[in-house]
């Protein structure tokens, strides 16, 4: 990369005045003006509607509050778990120990990984990642209450795994609430959710 | 837009008012008057976003989700004086997460219209074209380095509001908006 | 010696087989022998194999074309190339273990910076510790948009002041929970909050079933 004299970088920062910037500086000078000109027009588009009638919303019930953030469209990720998360969580002993059914306690090499994801009208939903070789059919997620909201909890080795949701046998998703992601290195920008399982 | 002031709150704001008197009548119990504010600050606030992100869709939700966030927080605005930097604030790190998620830091070009013909002189291209090539050539900036000309040159910031945005010292800030106007000549001497 | 070289040399081969079995059926044919390749490469360079056996079992599993398989498989060569160099000049003379150079493959390929890699490797309070925690603290922490420098800064406090393994994690957690109060802090605000908090940092939330009926491993 070429070094921008400091008289141009001077004047950019406006302790110059431009009229006293040499000629073989001017055109740089007029074409990062105009760059950033170009860069000023702001997008043809408002979130006034939609951000007032968020604001206007009566607080919701803490049952509307899940449904209502696990409903928007093209949210951004939040870094962190919403407290819904644990809830669900909470309530996944009674579903989880089956009648009769052993119970499973990690060792000391082991954790216990929770997946969560809302996939309303999906059929079926499953994770597949590095702790099963990336196998089908190995560790399904299920909904019993048929509100969309998947779930499933295993013990894994502590330490990282990849993964992703495979929903209705074939779409594949990197889990929205994994917080850490990683290039899958397959060169088309996609990305596995990656999970550290601590003791 | 105006409306009689609750009880307790003395004041009639318009589109004409100070943030500091806006805020107040907000906090004051009149919520529609964060439209003012929405009306005032959402422009710059998309254009950044959507400068840092690359795509008018992603910007979109990172503003409408941080101006939810700076109502709901609003009390908490130390200083309405600078209510600009605290929305920026917000939002850059709305988008900075954004950018963190999707791992590379890179720009999503996605929404980028065609390059046009490099052999092209400058002059000879449409104004629409001319957007096109610097849209480029900014997303290939290292996102710290796109805030900062962003922020500088397209914001129109000072130092000083630039660090109450991105906590960075001012120092540091002008070797990023350094750095990134040699980046920028570069990239745009190599697309035209 | 020659004794012991028959030993490894009757045993490489026994592992190829059973890397080849694990990746039949689960690959596109056309796609074993370049993989194959890079894993033998892999273990010619005493390089821990089974990330790259991982890449391609999950490249099979996303239908992924031959072509980028390979490739993406090469990448993760190119990281654990990388990761033991980098594993080898942080402690000269040792042997770079198995998992540290996984550890450190892991971190790049989460986009960590090798210099800032390599500091937080060098100069480690506990010799010896895995890296992998701070690694992961470290890409968390810069993957929410906090500077490099300032990153290593807070986690080397965090360790010398006592915090380890999974509670290097929590760090990163709660610099990333400073970032969001009160509508938006500056990562320096953010940063500062937490040094304060250090040692106390607290442990990131998570709730488990008191128990699971499935343990899940690689033959399931």
């Amino acid at each position: 990369m070429t070094l921008i004299d400091s008289r141009l970088q001077e004047t950019l920062d406006g302790e110059r005045d431009p009229a006293t910037l040499p000629a073989e500086l001017r055109d740089a000078y007029a074409r990062l003006v105009s760059a950033a000109d170009l860069l000023r027009h702001p997008p043809a588009i408002s979130v006034a509607d939609r951000v007032m009638a968020e604001i206007r919303a009566v607080p919701p019930s803490a049952g509307r509050r899940v449904a209502g953030w696990l409903a928007r469209p093209r949210a951004i990720t939040l870094r962190l778990r919403p407290v819904w998360t644990l809830a669900v969580a909470a309530a996944l002993t009674a579903v989880i120990l089956l009648p009769g059914g052993q119970s499973v306690v990690p060792g000391a090499e082991e954790g216990i990984a929770q997946f969560v994801g809302h996939f309303p009208g999906a059929r079926s939903v499953e994770v597949v990642g590095s702790f099963n070789d990336w196998r089908r059919g190995a560790l399904s997620l299920s909904d019993e209450d048929h509100d969309g909201i998947w779930h499933g909890a295993v013990v894994l080795p502590t330490g990282q795994h990849e993964y992703m949701f495979v929903v209705d046998g074939e779409r594949w998703v990197a889990d929205p609430l994994a917080g850490r992601y990683v290039d899958d290195g397959f060169g088309v920008g996609g990305q596995n959710a990656m999970l550290v399982v601590r003791p | 837009m105006t409306k009689p002031a609750p009880r307790g709150s003395p004041l009639v704001v318009s589109d004409a008012s100070s943030d500091t008197q806006v805020v107040a009548r907000i906090l004051g119990g009149d919520g529609e008057a964060f439209g003012i504010i929405i009306r005032r600050y959402e422009p710059g606030l998309l254009r950044y976003a959507t400068r840092m992100l690359g795509s008018v869709d992603a910007a979109a939700d990172a503003v409408a989700e941080s101006l939810v966030r700076a109502y709901r927080h609003l009390a908490q605005c130390r200083d309405p004086e600078h209510l600009k930097s605290w929305l920026y604030r917000i939002t850059g790190n709305r988008c900075r997460s954004h950018i963190g998620r999707r791992h590379t830091g890179d720009v999503s070009l996605d929404d980028a219209p065609p390059v046009p013909d490099p052999s092209d002189t400058w002059g000879a291209l449409e104004r629409g074209e001319q957007v096109a090539l610097v849209e480029r050539a900014l997303a290939v900036l290292q996102p710290e380095k796109r805030e900062a000309f962003v922020l500088k040159h397209v914001e129109g910031m000072s130092y000083e509001e630039m660090a109450e945005v991105t906590g960075a010292r001012i120092p540091t800030l002008k070797m990023r908006v350094h750095r990134a106007r040699e980046a920028l000549l570069e990239a745009l001497k190599e697309l035209v | 010696m020659r004794l012991l070289l028959t030993l490894v040399l009757a045993a490489a081969p026994l592992t190829a087989q059973s890397v080849h079995a694990r990746l039949e059926g689960r690959i596109p044919a056309a796609a074993l022998p370049g993989i194959d390749s890079l894993i033998e490469q892999a273990a010619a360079e005493n390089l821990p194999t089974e990330p790259l056996v991982q890449k391609a079992l999950e490249g099979g599993a996303k239908g992924i074309p031959v072509p980028r398989l390979v490739n993406g498989v090469r990448h993760g060569l190119v990281h654990l190339r990388t990761a033991r160099a980098i594993v080898s000049r942080t402690a000269p003379g040792q042997n770079a273990p198995d998992g540290d150079v996984a550890a450190v493959a892991a971190a790049l390929a989460r986009g960590l910076d090798p210099q800032l890699v390599e500091r937080l490797l060098i100069g480690a309070p506990t010799p010896g510790e895995p890296p992998g925690p701070v690694l992961h603290a470290a890409a968390d922490l810069v993957a929410h948009g906090f500077p490099a420098d300032s990153t290593a800064d807070l986690l080397r406090t965090a360790q010398q002041q006592g915090l380890h393994g999974a509670r290097l994690l929590d760090v990163a957690v709660a610099a990333s929970h400073e970032l969001q109060r009160e509508g938006g802090r500056t990562p320096a605000e953010a940063l500062a909050r937490v040094r304060a908090m250090i040692p106390n940092v607290p442990v990131a939330p998570t709730a488990y079933p008191r128990a699971v009926t499935r343990r899940v491993g690689r033959g399931s």
